[in-house]
């Protein structure tokens, strides 16, 4: 460890720590826009800038290396003028089209403006003409004129997802980034690029104009698209979630998500739920009450146990529950003595990955449900249950969240068909289920954003997820399920968390949803 | 679609394996598309060059629109290329650009009507005390006046129709 | 009075090839050198004091000492990106003398402990290019390159390549990561490239001048070397003079040398009828001297420093009364702005800013707070960057603006050339 002083504070850092590192691990505040901890220096901003006692120039705290005893400041009035000046040369040539960029409100030229800048510009020549709205595919906009070519895009297709499609074009104030001929910005990772733009010059297609980012709340959790479990930030509103990114782990993702993980408000958001329960046959049927749909379905499970037998009865499970869900579930078919059968999706990809963070197995508890499986001391070969579903009375499916991963959906409803009845459990509704031929009931469940609890991802490292919002009030969770089923009531907890409190807006006036 | 010569292919293949890293070979390649491609390279040029080189193409575009030596857009068959800094620009380049231009009415940058004379004013070319200067190909022609330049330009003019 | 040591035998026209340099004792210094030890050259150099000639003026000897021992292989880069404007001293010493070059750089690379080196030539000097080719040939060919050289169990190769139009090439990282096949911006220091250069292996990058020095030290000892030039600037070097002179060319003179003498005297001063106004002594960078300064300084690194201004690569243009301040900062502004790499803000930005702000004044709409305001942004574009681009283009803005600044403000009130009569969108 190496001792410093920065801004007058006694410091300790990792040999080897460069300066604007221990600025970050001590909380102070530094401006800089190139740095990125998950990319290599540039050094190009000249925002970092940093007085070294005994050093007459002005260093950049990005490439320079803590030493023994070094003193730092960077709240000098000379680092003042240079940051404020650092901050005019980015700004001369920028569009400062705030109120039509999709970026406002979390860029970081308006962060640092507000910190460092608040003078009258006195650029009074013409700016330079940059190619505006640059379309690159399906998934990002580019600006050349609001880029401030700070490089982290180019940086990251080089060296993080190696897919080397950006380039900086040109020199001097001509210099652009892009692609050639303008080809797609289209890897596994390209939204990335959108994150660490620290400005508006790559946007997400589907996010941008969709909403002002002051307007959003944000939450850490997992990522539930694959058994990774990137740490992720959920984006919301009242309206629902508006967007996924990653949340930096060293021991997970970095800093970094797949595209395909920021596709989770898709079958998060209300219009592609199932709002209530429903009972019925070849789409004739009537909604209910989920609770009361979940009691209703318990006793007849308990009926048909004891009257026909429990190998009338079979439950099917998937790696999309919570370590919690999971437990409460598989004891419910242990203490009815019936059989649990894993639903494996995708069985030939399960153990595929790509070497940086998109793994096959598109489930966030496979390794949980096993582990599960195993305590609880049930669960029998997938095979059996397809040579004797039809003679089974009940098929109970706690189904899968993230339906887009579950290409064979169609595929089990018909199976589960040849049994007399089939129960699911499942957040999205899905024409498929409710055309089934038999007869089926649906029960709507909360989805990771909307309930507690922990995954475990592909190594078994148990990270949690938390409620961070309420999008149909009606849904339960597995664990909830469970309980209602096994005849026992739910506790309503009138008081919510002081966590809650402060990070969910909806405490404070809209109680009622919670 | 542009496609190198098999000598051009050779090329590019020898200048592969020429240097400590593969990369290195993009300038020496780049040259080589643009002589190939009729004086600049084109989009499709460093697609095809990336290919060839097994390099992504946003690497060699970097390079490309770097270094003023590749024209990033057609040229005329003699670009001329007028120093206008500053020794020269004291010594009459810009006026002498001018004059060219006027000659073949033609302006800085484009192609004359004849496919013949792009004119440009570049930046140093390093013959500041044979000033003023242009270069035109890979040739220097030094100590000009507006006579000895025109004529220096009709002379190549000549050769290059009669070949 | 010139003194020829680099540029003796330039007016021979033999001198150019194998067999021509032979006559005139090349290779010799070469056999001298297999006889030394390696740190015996290094001592030597640093002994006789000789300082970089590509602009910078560090001292080679202890540039070489920064390598360290850490038996990674060595680089020797020869830095033929001849760019500064008013420099012209390397192309001819490679047109004329290609294997006082290449002998130079063998010398050198054993010297370090090099097995590679490359000429990184400009790619508008073709002819430079063709010479140095042809003479690295004939090396092979005689034996004085490839394996086992002259016997002396010492193996280097040598290659030549080519540049392709871009000033910022001749920094050194920045011909670093163009000889890598990249744009050619400049590196983050540190690392130094002696530590972590070409390809992060240790890389010693010299100018051409530099490296031909090496054998005249050799050849003729320290202490004949040092009889040359001052204390801290020893030797002789190449000046390129150009602009307003009658006879603009190379000359070689001992550091120290009057800058009046070179330009009155050897050559031959100025048109008739015109008055000296201003002398640019370092190549476009170097902060600009008046007629009173310039009839005063002498050529070598500390007097220039003292008047604010600085030796460079040597580049001495010498400016008349019948040229405008204003127009010949418009100029050198075009330049930087058109070379700025674009990597760091302050250099892409503050180029651009400043060039439009003096094309304004040139186009008659110039503001009278523009002259503060271009001294603000330079001022804060000095230091600021990676390398030294941005303060290249600050220094003569700060010096021009300082010195002539009548002529600034005569423009800006007039909308016209104190010196023109007119403003330059008329002309």
């Amino acid at each position: 460890m190496l001792k410093c002083k920065i801004n007058g504070q006694d410091v300790e850092v990792a040999e080897g720590s460069s300066i604007i590192e221990a600025f970050k691990a001590t909380g102070q505040d530094i401006a800089h826009y190139c740095w990125h901890p998950g990319l290599s220096v540039a050094g190009v901003c000249r925002l970092c800038m940093v007085e070294i006692e005994g050093n007459p120039r002005l260093q950049i705290a990005c490439n320079t290396q803590v030493q023994e005893g070094m003193v730092i400041n960077n709240n000098s009035d000379k680092i003042k003028d240079a940051v404020k000046w650092g901050l005019d040369f980015h700004l001369i040539n920028h569009p400062l089209d705030c109120p039509i960029c999709a970026q406002a409100g979390e860029c970081q030229l308006q962060i640092q403006y507000m910190k460092f800048g608040q003078y009258d510009p006195e650029m009074a020549e013409r700016k330079v003409k940059k190619r505006k709205v640059v379309d690159l595919g399906p998934k990002i906009v580019l600006d050349t004129e609001r880029c401030i070519l700070c490089s982290r895009c180019v940086r990251f297709t080089d060296e993080v997802s190696k897919t080397n499609e950006l380039g900086i074009f040109n020199r001097g104030d001509h210099s652009e980034i892009g692609t050639v001929d303008d080809r797609p910005l289209d890897n596994p990772y390209s939204v990335n690029t959108v994150d660490i733009c620290p400005v508006g010059a790559l946007t997400s297609r589907e996010f941008r104009f969709q909403q002002r980012v002051w307007y959003l709340k944000n939450e850490t959790t997992v990522c539930n698209g694959c058994s990774t479990g990137c740490s992720t930030k959920v984006y919301f509103n009242e309206e629902g979630m508006w967007r996924v990114k990653p949340d930096h782990n060293d021991d997970v993702n970095g800093y970094w998500m797949c595209d395909e993980g920021r596709g989770t408000p898709r079958f998060v958001n209300k219009d592609s739920r199932l709002l209530s329960a429903w009972n019925g046959q070849k789409d004739e049927g009537q909604d209910l009450e989920a609770g009361a749909a979940a009691k209703a379905v318990g006793q007849t499970l308990k009926k048909v146990v004891a009257e026909q037998g429990s190998d009338k009865v079979a439950f099917v499970v998937t790696g999309q529950y919570t370590d919690q869900e999971n437990r409460a579930f598989l004891s419910l078919a242990k203490d009815l003595g019936v059989k649990v059968y894993h639903w494996v999706n995708n069985p030939e990809k399960m153990d595929e990955f790509d070497g940086l963070l998109i793994r096959g197995d598109k489930n966030p508890n496979t390794y949980g449900l096993k582990e599960a499986m195993k305590e609880v001391g049930v669960g029998s070969p997938w095979s059996e249950l397809e040579s004797s579903v039809s003679d089974l009375e009940y098929v109970v499916v706690a189904g899968p969240e993230n339906h887009f991963a579950y290409s064979d959906l169609t595929d089990k409803v018909d199976l589960f068909s040849k049994a007399n009845h089939q129960v699911w459990f499942v957040a999205g509704d899905h024409d498929v289920l409710r055309a089934a031929s038999n007869k089926v009931s649906l029960i709507p469940t909360k989805t990771y954003v909307e309930k507690d609890g922990t995954y475990k991802n592909f190594e078994g490292r148990e990270q949690r997820i938390r409620r961070v919002m309420t999008l149909v009030p009606g849904a339960l969770s597995l664990t909830e399920a469970s309980k209602l089923m096994s005849g026992q009531e739910l506790l309503v907890d009138g008081n919510v968390s002081e966590s809650y409190r402060k990070t969910n807006f909806f405490s404070s006036n809209e109680r009622g949803y919670l | 679609m542009f496609q190198l010569s098999p000598a051009g292919i050779d090329f590019v293949k020898t200048e592969l394996n020429r240097y400590e890293t593969k990369r290195s070979a993009i300038l020496p390649c780049l040259y080589k598309v643009q002589e190939e491609n009729g004086g600049w390279v084109s989009p499709e040029a460093v697609n095809h060059l990336a290919d060839v080189m097994d390099i992504p193409a946003a690497h060699i575009n970097e390079v490309l629109y770097f270094y003023t030596m590749y024209n990033k857009k057609p040229v005329g068959r003699l670009h001329v290329q007028v120093c206008a800094t500053i020794s020269c620009a004291m010594n009459g380049a810009r006026e002498l650009a001018k004059h060219i231009c006027d000659k073949y009415q033609v302006k800085e940058g484009e192609i004359s009507d004849d496919g013949m004379v792009t004119v440009t004013k570049v930046e140093c070319l390093g013959s500041c005390g044979t000033a003023p200067m242009m270069q035109i190909g890979n040739a220097y022609y030094e100590n000009l006046t507006k006579e000895s330049a025109i004529e220096v330009i009709e002379d190549l003019k000549k050769k290059s129709t009669n070949q | 009075m010139e003194v020829k040591i680099l540029s003796e035998h330039y007016h021979k026209d033999d001198f150019q090839g194998l067999t021509g340099y032979k006559a005139n004792g090349g290779y010799e210094m070469l056999k001298k050198a297999f006889t030394m030890k390696p740190q015996e050259i290094i001592d030597l150099v640093k002994a006789a004091g000789l300082r970089g000639r590509g602009g910078a003026g560090f001292p080679t000897g202890v540039k070489w000492g920064f390598l360290p021992d850490n038996g990674e292989p060595r680089y020797l880069l020869c830095n033929a990106d001849e760019g500064e404007p008013g420099t012209f001293k390397d192309r001819e010493m490679m047109e004329r003398a290609p294997h006082q070059l290449v002998e130079g750089m063998i010398i050198s690379a054993f010297a370090i402990g090099s097995k590679k080196s490359y000429i990184y030539i400009r790619g508008e000097y073709d002819d430079s290019i063709n010479s140095c080719r042809q003479a690295i040939k004939e090396a092979y060919d005689a034996g004085l390159l490839g394996k086992n050289i002259m016997g002396s169990g010492f193996d280097h190769d040598m290659d030549v390549y080519c540049g392709a139009g871009a000033y910022i090439c001749g920094e050194e990282t920045g011909m670093i990561s163009s000889l890598e096949g990249k744009k050619g911006q400049p590196k983050l220091k540190p690392p130094f490239p002696a530590v972590q250069g070409y390809l992060g292996k240790p890389t010693i990058v010299n100018n051409v001048e530099t490296l031909a020095s090496v054998i005249y030290i050799l050849r003729d000892g320290v202490d004949a070397y040092r009889k040359y030039g001052t204390e801290k600037s020893p030797g002789t070097k190449l000046f390129s003079v150009s602009g307003n002179v009658v006879k603009p060319g190379n000359y070689e003179v001992p550091l120290g040398y009057p800058l009046k003498d070179l330009i009155f005297d050897l050559c031959g001063g100025l048109k008739p009828g015109r008055k000296l106004k201003a002398v640019i002594p370092g190549g476009s960078s170097a902060p600009i001297l008046t007629a009173e300064e310039a009839m005063v300084a002498t050529l070598d690194y500390e007097n220039l420093a003292q008047h604010g201004s600085m030796l460079g690569s040597g580049a001495v243009m010498v400016i008349d009364d019948s040229n405008c301040m204003v127009d010949l900062l418009g100029v050198t502004l075009h330049f930087y702005h058109h070379e700025s790499c674009g990597q760091c803000t302050p250099c892409r930005e503050g180029t651009g800013w400043l060039d439009k702000i003096v094309h304004s004044i040139l186009d008659g709409k110039g503001r009278l707070q523009d002259i503060d305001l271009m001294d603000e942004v330079a001022g804060h574009m000095m230091g600021r960057t990676i390398c030294a681009l941005s303060d290249a283009a600050a220094m003569p803005t700060l010096s021009f603006l300082k010195k002539f600044r009548d002529e600034f403000e005569f423009y800006v009130r007039e909308g016209r050339s104190k010196v023109k009569g007119q403003a330059h969108a008329q002309m």
